[in-house]
């Protein structure tokens, strides 16, 4: 055959196979040809009920005091793939950290005003260093709640150090609080749950759980009352975690209000859920809590592609704070977004969002 | 190899003989032993719950990519140059492996250490330098990974550029030059070309990856308004499909039909447009592919649904799909050759989508477990071809270097008479 080969002959082929594989190529991924093709996403958005209002407050935000001791942290065990229990966090001599401890913790505190007038007391997360939590729980109220059993529930939003490993906190006052957690807890997590330590991460728990604990996985929307649910997203997470749950609340004549934890599915990802899963969804008033952008002051230029596509989603309010970053925080404004303003106290460093012991009220 | 090439390689040239007579049994044998072997490498230096821990994930990644770079110029480029061809025939390939993997592996660090930490990135451009970032006032942890992301991109793009030369245009206008005059020249004008590439499709992600915007450094990522991400990972996506792409047709492909073209350098650029042109038929398949599966991507969206994920996953893709390829052809002689031209390719293609379908769904199901990697897909900050590209360096090390012994080993004189 390649005796017999001309350079005529391959140039036509080239051109052939050259135009052929640039249109097979071009048309597959046109929208034209994606359309026709693409499998229709059958669309039954579920209806969760309203609530009259809501009010959000910051029990603590500042997970970690020194980004840079943190940092040393991870790098020293090798890296983000290190499993979060094994690494041996720093707990001393940290001249910006509580009492030299770099650990803080992420907590928020909800009250959702039911349609018949009932208020919905609802826990997000316990944070990390339990002298911290101990501390921010008795400021903020919410240590006597907990004993007297006031609030409803408990939902922890990921097996995170910053947002699990303070569990003591709570249990030491509720021990059989109702609890939510994300499909994708590893065992260690129900462990620490039960009573076990992990002295290598320094985390411990004295005051093993004694209630019902419900996992709640990504196939539904959870609704846990009218007009509050919870969704699961099956994410892999740095530091050996898996699947987060966030709430979505359906507030009467302002819209939907989400409330996360950390948001490591990323917030358009949540917004995109909402849309298609929420009767009302299309209309997201607010969004509060941690959106998992620049947690170390790092970046990536897909943040940038988040915060350009952000503003068309309409959202009224962003309470955001924790991991957004005050690098992202700083781009959102300028980027026009209408991020709500802190009072930064009680160790908040910036006031440029939400922070320790700030609200946000929905009503 | 086309029958009129201008410049073969010593490996083209190498006759092997079989020292496990039945290629099915040998094949899979010396493939298990390969296995081991990046296994351990895997244990020692990269995974999380191993020795060294360098997977984390950027700073392992880089060396995995400098590591195969490095081999590629060792036997591609320079033909094993300062090596006399007589001492790689007669050299024990046990010997032989260690030597050049020893030299493989100092390369690399020298690289790294010299010529990007202290030389390009203390004196040019400070993102590709360890020390000179953390000299601004980055953390140490991401002045680390993000050098090291652009030391990694550089070894990419040059994975894609630098063979070519060899494999399509064969060393042409400098085939006629003696090492290391024609490895040296080859090694200067690729490397020029894959730092203007770089330049061109890397440099703009590092314009918006620092705060604020490098906007007198670098200019704005130009494909933005089309592919819908500022990220280089657009660029990484279909660069790394393009790679694969030169090793496909290097492999199982057999240079095929570019070979038919009877002179240089028209062979050389219909090669060049040919890989193009595999390449990008490769990504853009491979993103529609993914927005079949999970839905169309979402601007702005993280995970799964990013558009700057499924352009990195298309890259993903091509690299499994090319440790099919390059396990059939070292390890069970690119099989099959005994039918035409068109129909051994076709068949050869065939096994590769098959297998790298299953071996896509191994490696999600079993890499926690046996690398030590998390579970689930789009994982910020895991990139399935680090582990992937360290295995085909050990394929690489362990036929390029090794002559695939114990499998295989040179023929001796007698034997080859």
């Amino acid at each position: 055959m390649e005796k017999d080969f001309s350079r005529r002959s391959f140039v036509k082929g080239m051109a052939v196979g050259t135009l052929a594989g640039y249109f097979g190529a071009a048309g597959l991924s046109s929208t034209v040809f994606k359309s026709q093709l693409l499998p229709k996403e059958k669309l039954n958005p579920v209806d969760i009920g309203q609530v009259k209002s809501l009010k959000i407050k910051v029990i603590s935000e500042t997970s970690w005091y020194d980004n840079n001791v943190f940092l040393n942290d991870v790098k020293k065990a090798g890296g983000l793939l290190v499993n979060q229990y094994e690494i041996p966090w720093t707990r001393e001599g940290v001249k910006a950290g509580y009492q030299g401890d770099n650990l803080g913790g992420f907590s928020t505190y909800i009250e959702a005003e039911l349609m018949d007038g009932k208020v919905m007391k609802i826990l997000l997360d316990s944070g990390w260093n339990p002298h911290w939590m101990d501390k921010r729980f008795k400021e903020e109220g919410i240590a006597e709640k907990l004993a007297k059993k006031e609030i409803d529930f408990q939902a922890i939003s990921h097996e995170h150090i910053d947002h699990f490993f303070g569990i003591e906190s709570t249990m030491r006052h509720y021990p059989d609080i109702p609890m939510y957690v994300p499909k994708g807890f590893y065992q260690d997590g129900f462990d620490l749950l039960k009573g076990k330590s992990f002295p290598k991460a320094n985390v411990k728990n004295d005051h093993p759980h004694k209630g019902k604990v419900t996992v709640l996985d990504s196939k539904q929307v959870n609704v846990l009352h009218p007009g509050i649910a919870l969704m699961t997203f099956d994410v892999p997470i740095i530091l050996r975690v898996f699947g987060e749950q966030a709430f979505v609340f359906n507030v009467k004549d302002k819209g939907i209000v989400l409330v996360t934890g950390c948001c490591h599915q990323g917030i358009i990802s949540y917004m995109e859920e909402v849309r298609k899963k929420i009767l009302g969804g299309e209309k997201i008033y607010a969004v509060q809590g941690g959106l998992h952008i620049s947690p170390f002051e790092d970046w990536d230029p897909q943040y940038d592609d988040l915060i350009l596509a952000f503003n068309k989603y309409g959202v009224q309010k962003i309470g955001c704070n924790h991991c957004t970053g005050f690098i992202t925080a700083e781009k959102m404004i300028k980027a026009g977004l209408p991020v709500v303003k802190g009072t930064a106290r009680n160790m908040s460093k910036r006031d440029i969002y939400l922070g320790n012991g700030d609200e946000l009220l929905i009503a | 190899m086309s029958a009129n090439a201008l410049d073969t390689l010593w490996l083209e040239e190498r006759s092997v003989t079989n020292l496990v007579k039945q290629p099915a049994i040998r094949g899979v044998l010396d493939m298990l032993l390969a296995f081991a072997v990046f296994m351990g490498l895997w244990w020692v230096f990269m995974d999380p719950r191993g020795v060294l821990r360098w997977y984390t994930p950027q700073y392992g990644y880089m060396y995995i990519r400098w590591l195969l770079i490095v081999a590629i110029w060792q036997v591609y480029i320079f033909n094993f140059w300062p090596f006399k061809l007589t001492w790689m025939e007669k050299t024990h390939p046990l010997k032989k492996g260690l030597i050049l993997i020893a030299i493989n592996f100092a390369v690399t660090g020298l690289l790294v250490w010299v010529f990007y930490y202290n030389i390009f990135g203390r004196l040019a451009i400070p993102y590709f330098s360890w020390p000179e970032l953390k000299k601004t006032g980055l953390s140490d942890f991401f002045s680390r990974e993000y050098s090291s992301l652009a030391i990694l991109m550089m070894a990419a793009i040059a994975s894609w550029l630098s063979p070519i030369w060899p494999s399509a245009f064969e060393n042409y206008p400098w085939h006629k030059l003696k090492q290391p005059a024609k490895g040296l020249t080859v090694f200067a004008v690729t490397f020029l070309l894959t730092t203007y590439a770089y330049l061109i499709f890397m440099h703009p992600h590092y314009r918006v990856l620092f705060y604020p915007w490098q906007e007198y450094t670098a200019s704005f990522p130009w494909w933005y308004d089309s592919f819908r991400t500022l990220s280089g990972n657009f660029n990484v996506g279909w660069i790394m499909c393009a790679t694969v792409s030169v090793w496909l047709t290097e492999t199982i492909l057999e240079r095929y039909p570019f070979r038919l073209v009877k002179s240089q350098p028209w062979r050389g650029i219909a090669g060049f447009l040919f890989i193009l042109l595999l390449a990008f038929t490769l990504f853009f398949t491979f993103v529609f592919f993914q927005d079949m599966i999970w839905g169309v991507s979402v601007e702005g969206a993280k995970r799964i649904m990013a558009p700057d994920w499924r352009y990195l996953h298309t890259g993903e893709l091509a690299v499994i799909l090319l440790t099919v390829a390059l396990a059939l052809y070292f390890y069970f002689d690119n099989w099959p050759r005994n039918f035409s031209t068109e129909v051994n390719l076709l068949i050869r293609v065939t096994i590769t989508i098959v297998v790298a379908v299953g071996l896509h769904w191994a490696y999600y199901k079993y890499s926690p477990q046996l690398l030590g990697t998390q579970a689930g897909y789009s994982h910020p900050q895991q990139f399935p071809m680090a582990p992937v590209i360290l295995f085909i360096n050990v394929m690489l090390y362990h036929n390029w270097f090794m002559d695939g012994w114990p499998g295989k080993r040179i023929k001796r004189e007698a034997e080859a008479l």
